[in-house]
């Protein structure tokens, strides 16, 4: 029997009857530490005050509140409770249906209603040394170190080979996190030759998405659906692959599939919102959208784009029809909430502006309308913050119906002066306007800029340079360019660059620190900021 | 709200009353077991305790069981499997009967005769399997059941043997056509054995199914229930 006196409890449930007998069970254990909360909101405050041990978290607690998936995504996101923490997921029915939902995040154990104190204090003990033999993997991922995983699932393997499937999966995050691709494909390979499971194939998959390798990728996903047709997980995958190869209306179908087997989950939701959208098919949007919204509410992954895109969807369904009065009500709703809750975001605000200022319109009222408009171009004016490219080229339409065409065709030359190198964003450029003073802007500098990165790659560094200036000075604020001429001045300047050359760095990231962190480059536009700036 | 109404999916309420008895159930032990301790000891056994206990998981594995049948028909249950330690897999098993075995003086012992401490399945679902033939053998057994685990070829066996007067000589005769469907006048023994069936069959190796198989015999004499999994 192991000593529990020393050992902190926080049970969460949002019965009192289950709480009471749950502590009382704990109490016969030998535990004296004990806490309780009624719901995940609550849980969470009190891990950040207190380090539990155990962790006792009731999965179902009530519509509209974090359930405790979410719970536990929180906690380990946020770094609240330890790796050493056994979590345990507390179910009414099996957890068949949660298992669905937590391909990333697992608890230590699930424990089904109704258990007795045997049963609990055999789960706690078993869970208990299993963590003391994972003791050196969990201490190196509480500290962030994969290398350290590494090693101390080498030390495990070495020490008892037999117990060496339980590491598999450390072994897998912790190359993945140190970007040893290579090896990652081969243990990944190897494991589903042996054992597949869900996560072996969502791994291997995810990585040759990344990579860029998508027919390899969408292979590995219908295998795996093959062997696992119940994993909402896997069809994300594979939908991101169809994207990915321009088969957005497959992709649609796998995750309307996804969100049938598992509803639950506001990223899915959303993705799939955006999907039915770009389909033209504005039910399915707005019905996605609708509960990425609602679903929202309790999640760190509410996201004001659903918002946004869950208007649009409205808008565009009613096209030619005005707007009926429930309609307008949930528009309103969903848009002040994202102008109340997106203060400082210069962008949100003018987007939730335009976005009302259209449904005005549709809705017939033009005065209010235009109202509004004026509004959202006086705070555009005053905006340094980037769009993205879709958060432009929306913004634009609206103008343009908004009777602002000026207004319109400035938001697309500024959008094709940062992200004009990107031949898929001049396309849909070229749908909204044949401008030649839009279009033919940027011509010239991305030639510059592709010879530019010719030259960088044949290790011609200086002569890059060279190019990538005249290209920045043509078209100061793309991003791409931008990038590229940093990247070549910290590559000339070695280890310790000159002065200027840290400027001249420095001028090209703050021309384009407006960027959208939604921004596939945003990740180097970070690193190469904390070289330049040291954070 | 134009919703298709299509008159009632009769699967589909039993479904969702079925979760609601199981929530109800669970209320009802738990407040059991609250009501019990509060109770002067020389009142905890009893043959009647036995029978309630008994009862209560007999009840809630024929309603997992059901929740069971219904997701494997609208093909929607989900199968994961993943490594599992096949010492805390047994004793979780007896320890969610172990006051059933007290108050029916059962002794329960297992045996794990595997090169390997680990065993490749699904969890939820072998559970649900072990705990319905556990409670059968219980009600079965004399004074003793076995939990063993085996390797046999590249396979896992878990089996489970009483020392009660063993399956029906016409069961075990008919025991294919228990595995291939439900017949009216099987009853729930087969229902059991059906859904048994099932799950062993969604673990799958290399083109391999898992599989079920009853006998009498074994080490204590009784029913002898093997899991075949690959």
């Amino acid at each position: 029997m192991l000593q529990y006196g020393q050992k902190s409890f926080l049970i969460v449930d949002d019965f009192t009857d289950f709480r009471t007998s749950t502590r009382s069970m704990l109490r016969e254990l030998g535990v004296r530490d004990v806490d309780t909360a009624d719901s995940g909101e609550q849980a969470l405050r009190m891990c950040v005050q207190k380090r539990y041990d155990f962790v006792l978290q009731d999965f179902h607690l009530g519509d509209g509140k974090k359930n405790g998936q979410q719970v536990l995504e929180d906690l380990l996101l946020d770094k609240l409770i330890s790796h050493e923490c056994v979590f345990i997921m507390v179910t009414a029915e099996s957890s068949q249906s949660i298992v669905l939902s937590a391909i990333e995040h697992e608890p230590d154990a699930y424990l089904t209603k109704p258990f007795n104190r045997v049963g609990l204090a055999q789960r706690l003990e078993k869970l208990v040394q299993r963590k003391t033999l994972l003791k050196p993997i969990l201490q190196a991922l509480d500290r962030a170190r994969p290398a350290e995983v590494l090693t101390a699932c080498a030390e495990l393997c070495k020490k008892d080979p037999r117990f060496a499937p339980l590491c598999l999966r450390y072994r897998a995050d912790a190359l993945r996190d140190l970007n040893r691709f290579e090896e990652l494909e081969k243990f990944l390979t190897s494991i589903l030759a042996s054992r597949p499971q869900p996560w072996v194939y969502a791994a291997l998959g995810s990585l040759l998405h990344k990579r860029g390798q998508h027919a390899q990728a969408q292979g590995v996903y219908e295998q795996a659906l093959k062997a696992f047709p119940i994993m909402p997980g896997l069809y994300d995958g594979m939908a991101e692959v169809l994207v990915a190869q321009g088969e957005s209306k497959r992709a649609q179908h796998m995750l309307e599939e996804a969100v049938r087997l598992s509803p639950l989950a506001v990223r899915r939701q959303a993705a799939l919102g955006k999907l039915a959208l770009d389909n033209e098919d504005f039910d399915s949007a707005s019905k996605a959208y609708r509960h990425a919204v609602n679903q929202g509410q309790s999640s760190r992954y509410k996201d004001p784009e659903s918002n946004l895109g869950l208007v649009q969807a409205l808008m565009n369904k009613n096209v030619g029809n005005g707007l009926d009065a429930r309609t307008r009500v949930e528009i309103n709703t969903v848009l002040s909430e994202v102008a109340k809750e997106n203060v400082e975001d210069q962008g949100l605000q003018v987007r939730a502006r335009l976005m009302k200022a259209a449904s005005l319109q549709q809705a017939g009222d033009e005065e209010t309308a235009s109202k509004l408009t004026e509004q959202a171009l006086q705070r555009l004016e005053k905006m340094d913050q980037l769009f993205s490219v879709e958060a432009a080229l929306t913004v634009a339409k609206q103008l343009n119906q908004l009777g602002q065409a000026s207004a319109g065709a400035s938001i697309l030359k500024g959008c094709v002066e940062t992200y004009g190198d990107d031949p898929k964003v001049m396309q849909s450029v070229a749908k909204l306007t044949d401008d030649p003073s839009v279009l033919g802007a940027v011509t010239e500098a991305v030639d510059l800029n592709r010879q530019g990165v010719r030259s960088y790659q044949a290790g011609q560094l200086n002569e890059a340079l060279e190019m990538f200036r005249r290209a920045l000075s043509l078209q100061p604020k793309n991003i791409s360019i931008a990038l590229n001429t940093a990247q070549a001045l910290l590559r000339i300047g070695g280890e310790s660059p000159a002065p200027a050359l840290m400027q001249e760095c420095r001028n090209c990231l703050q021309s384009v620190a407006g960027i959208p962190a939604s921004d596939s480059r945003y990740d180097r536009y970070r690193k190469l900021h904390i070289r330049v700036f040291g954070a | 709200m134009n919703r298709d109404e299509q008159g009632l999916d009769f699967s589909a309420v039993i479904a969702s009353t079925v979760h609601d008895m199981k929530n109800s159930l669970s209320a009802l032990i738990q407040a059991h077991d609250q009501w019990l301790a509060r109770l002067p000891e020389v009142l905890h056994g009893g043959s009647e305790q036995g029978v309630i206990e008994h009862q209560f998981h007999h009840l809630n594995g024929m309603l997992v069981q059901l929740l069971g049948l219904y997701k494997l028909d609208i093909n929607q249950l989900p199968v994961c499997p993943d490594y599992h330690e096949l010492e805390d897999f047994i004793e979780a098993q007896l320890a969610a009967q172990q006051e059933v075995l007290e108050h029916r003086d059962i002794l329960a012992t297992w045996r794990i005769d595997t090169e390997n401490p680990l065993g490749f399945f699904d969890r939820e679902l072998v559970a649900s399997v072990v705990g319905n033939v556990l409670t059968n053998a219980i009600r079965h057994a004399g004074h003793a059941l076995v939990i063993g685990i085996e390797e046999v070829g590249e396979q896992l066996v878990i089996s489970v043997n009483d020392d009660g007067p063993g399956y029906p000589q016409r069961m075990l005769e008919r025991q294919q056509d228990y595995l291939q469907g439900i017949d009216s006048r099987t009853g729930s023994t087969g229902l059991g054995l059906y859904f048994a069936a099932r799950i062993a069959a969604l673990h799958e190796r290399d083109g391999v199914r898992g599989r079920i198989e009853i006998a009498n015999g074994g080490v204590l004499g009784g029913g002898l229930f093997r899991l075949y999994l690959p």
